[in-house]
């Protein structure tokens, strides 16, 4: 985790709200001066609380994912994000610069340059082919036909679409169109990219695809992400971190682990309760001090602290040995019974069990 | 007050404005109608230039390329028609007052449309402007146009050019406005600018709309310049008038033929512009 403290931050969202309604101005004072509450905003203002209070650092080659239900606040705070919607109250800091206080030509260039976003509607313009709609950032920045096309084929190459270059939207699957908004996205090569719920309406099969190639695709090429979804799986086979959003409020953030091991409140714990663990939860989280083992240690079969459940199962099942011995850079660190990896299995960290 | 006096007071402001506008702003009126004449008659000079069979095999053609190949063959075949029906010379006349006024209108009416599209306050403006245009009876714009500009085809021309004028505002208006939401969003998160997002989202999805306000215009155009015959209109029109009063009813006939192949043949080729649009846009 060490390298994440010292990556550059290239998203910092600081303490931002957003009320809509037409007396947000009176609403959002109630709520700072008065402490006013989400619904007596509503009876006493007619104000309804879009984001409250959000705070959230991206950093540079990170996948942020923001999770939570439809009306939980995730939509419109990404929108915060690239100042589509405008805060009400609160600062986003896009690589160290004050969004909010961009005049218009500032804001055009960050968007266009340095925010690409990706949408669940696609939006892919129906009278332009493949080409034409992936090269349309480029194209709206004023670069040559030339010089845009050869960018937006390459950006097509990247997401395996080269072949219906010149096709029309109408004639590509959902899951094809994502892929083409992504590569509009791409092609004007931005170091952050904002994904609003991209996957959520395309059928599961193609979903986890285009998943596990997001993220390989991304991590590639070193972009920032921010990804919203309403789905848990998603977030956890996606985000490096996850935010966890509810009533427009950002209750947990942390890596899958932390938040499927320590979730912060009965909602979290209540949603990740059906996730499998096998996956997610490693040897250090499980594993107790090597002093808690009578047996001889060093017979024992051996794994690294980031090995997860799954692979510590399948060491026990293959050796039919009682315990694994956990070796951080050779040295003895702890010791996994069958009894950890049963808790763990269950979400159950280790100082709980025991 | 007294009731009976009102009405004649009224006529008499009506007419004192209109002698007033004939005394003082003859100039103005007088340029106009040599404008708008000068416009109708160099675009009937066109249509003259050359004979009826090429301008039927051309038209033919277009029809053809525009809608089918029947079509096309129809078009050629009923434009010879009106020649040997002995009105070619007054359906030429006709299109080329329905060519005229149409240019006119759509020159007006179009950005007009798109400003009403990206303004709500002056599309509320004029929302009842054009109901109240639509709902008068289309004989009402010959009367002061005739006191005005006086009898012949300027007058027909600004009649015909008020009716064509609302429905073209009515839909560009409406196109420009139906841009789905997503894109307006797209355009934003790109970074388009205003004349960007415009031209490049905007306008590409109100082109079907559009066409459609062009196809209604061209219609009620057709339909004022028969009408417009009364005042001197000159062509169909004036045929139609003129056969009317003498009683010759197959006359009359003769040349309504000819206006509803016009119509049709206009109908048609414009129609399927606006859909051949609005088939890409699937």
């Amino acid at each position: 985790m060490t390298h994440k403290e010292t990556a550059e931050v290239l998203i910092d969202c600081q303490s931002v709200w957003k009320v809509f309604g037409k007396r947000s101005a009176e609403a959002i004072k109630a709520i700072t001066e008065r402490g006013l509450g989400k619904q007596d905003v509503l009876k006493q203002y007619g104000c309804v609380i879009g984001v409250s209070n959000a705070s959230l650092q991206v950093s540079r080659g990170e996948i942020f994912c923001i999770m939570g239900l439809s009306g939980s606040g995730k939509s419109t705070l990404i929108r915060l994000l690239n100042r589509l919607i405008e805060p009400s109250l609160g600062k986003v800091l896009v690589k160290g610069r004050d969004i909010g206080a961009m005049d218009a030509a500032a804001l055009r260039e960050i968007r266009a340059r340095h925010i690409g976003m990706v949408f669940q509607s696609v939006a892919l313009l129906p009278q332009r082919n493949v080409l034409e709609n992936a090269a349309f950032g480029l194209e709206v920045q004023g670069v040559p036909r030339d010089q845009r096309n050869r960018t937006a084929e390459a950006a097509l190459d990247k997401v395996g679409l080269s072949d219906w270059k010149l096709r029309y939207p109408s004639e590509l699957s959902g899951g094809m169109q994502q892929r083409v908004g992504l590569a509009r996205a791409l092609a004007s090569d931005p170091e952050i990219i904002l994904m609003d719920e991209p996957f959520s309406a395309l059928d599961p099969l193609i979903r986890r695809q285009l998943q596990d190639e997001f993220r390989q695709l991304t991590k590639e090429l070193g972009k920032s992400a921010v990804f919203i979804t309403h789905d848990l799986d998603e977030a956890i086979r996606i985000g490096d971190r996850i935010a966890i959003m509810k009533d427009g409020v950002i209750i947990q953030v942390g890596t899958a682990e932390e938040i499927v091991m320590n979730p912060a409140d009965q909602y979290v714990a209540d949603f990740v309760a059906g996730i499998s663990r096998l996956h997610l939860v490693k040897a250090h989280s499980v594993m107790v001090p090597p002093g808690g083992w009578q047996g001889a240690t060093q017979d024992l079969p051996r794994c690294s602290p980031e090995a997860d459940i799954d692979a510590l199962i399948g060491l026990i099942a293959d050796t039919g040995s009682d315990a694994i011995r956990v070796e951080d850079d050779g040295n003895l660190v702890g010791i996994v019974t069958i009894r950890n990896l049963l808790s763990g299995v269950r979400g159950e960290p280790q100082a709980r069990a025991a | 007050m007294d009731l009976s006096a009102f009405v004649p007071a009224f006529d008499e402001q009506v007419d004192n404005i209109l002698f007033w506008l004939t005394d003082h702003a003859a100039f103005f009126f007088d340029g106009a109608r040599v404008v708008l004449e000068g416009f109708y008659n160099g675009v009937l000079w066109l249509l003259n230039l050359p004979p009826f069979y090429v301008v039927a095999i051309l038209a033919g053609l277009v029809a053809w390329r525009s809608v089918n190949l029947s079509f096309g063959i129809g078009t050629a075949i009923a434009l010879a028609c009106c020649a040997v029906m002995g009105l070619w010379p007054e359906t030429m006349s006709t299109l080329a007052l329905v060519i005229a006024a149409s240019v006119i209108a759509l020159a007006m009416s179009l950005p007009l449309g798109v400003l009403a599209g990206l303004m709500p306050r002056l599309e509320r403006f004029l929302a009842p402007a054009l109901d109240l245009i639509q709902t008068m009876p289309p004989y009402i714009y010959l009367l002061p146009s005739i006191a005005l500009l006086g009898y012949g085809p300027a007058t027909a021309l600004v009649a015909t050019v008020i009716v064509a004028m609302p429905p073209a505002i009515r839909l560009t208006s409406l196109g420009i406005r139906m841009t789905p939401n997503e894109f307006i969003e797209l355009g934003e998160a790109l970074g388009t600018n205003r004349v960007q997002a415009f031209f490049k989202i905007r306008l590409p999805f109100a082109v079907p709309s559009i066409m459609a306000g062009v196809n209604q215009s061209l219609m009620m155009a057709f339909g004022m310049v028969v009408i417009a015959g009364i005042v001197g209109s000159g062509g169909l029109g004036e045929t139609i008038y003129g056969a009317i009063r003498t009683l010759n009813i197959a006359r009359s006939i003769d040349a309504s033929i000819a206006i509803v192949v016009l119509t049709m043949i206009l109908d048609r080729m414009t129609q399927s512009m606006a859909s051949s649009r609005q088939k890409m846009g699937e």
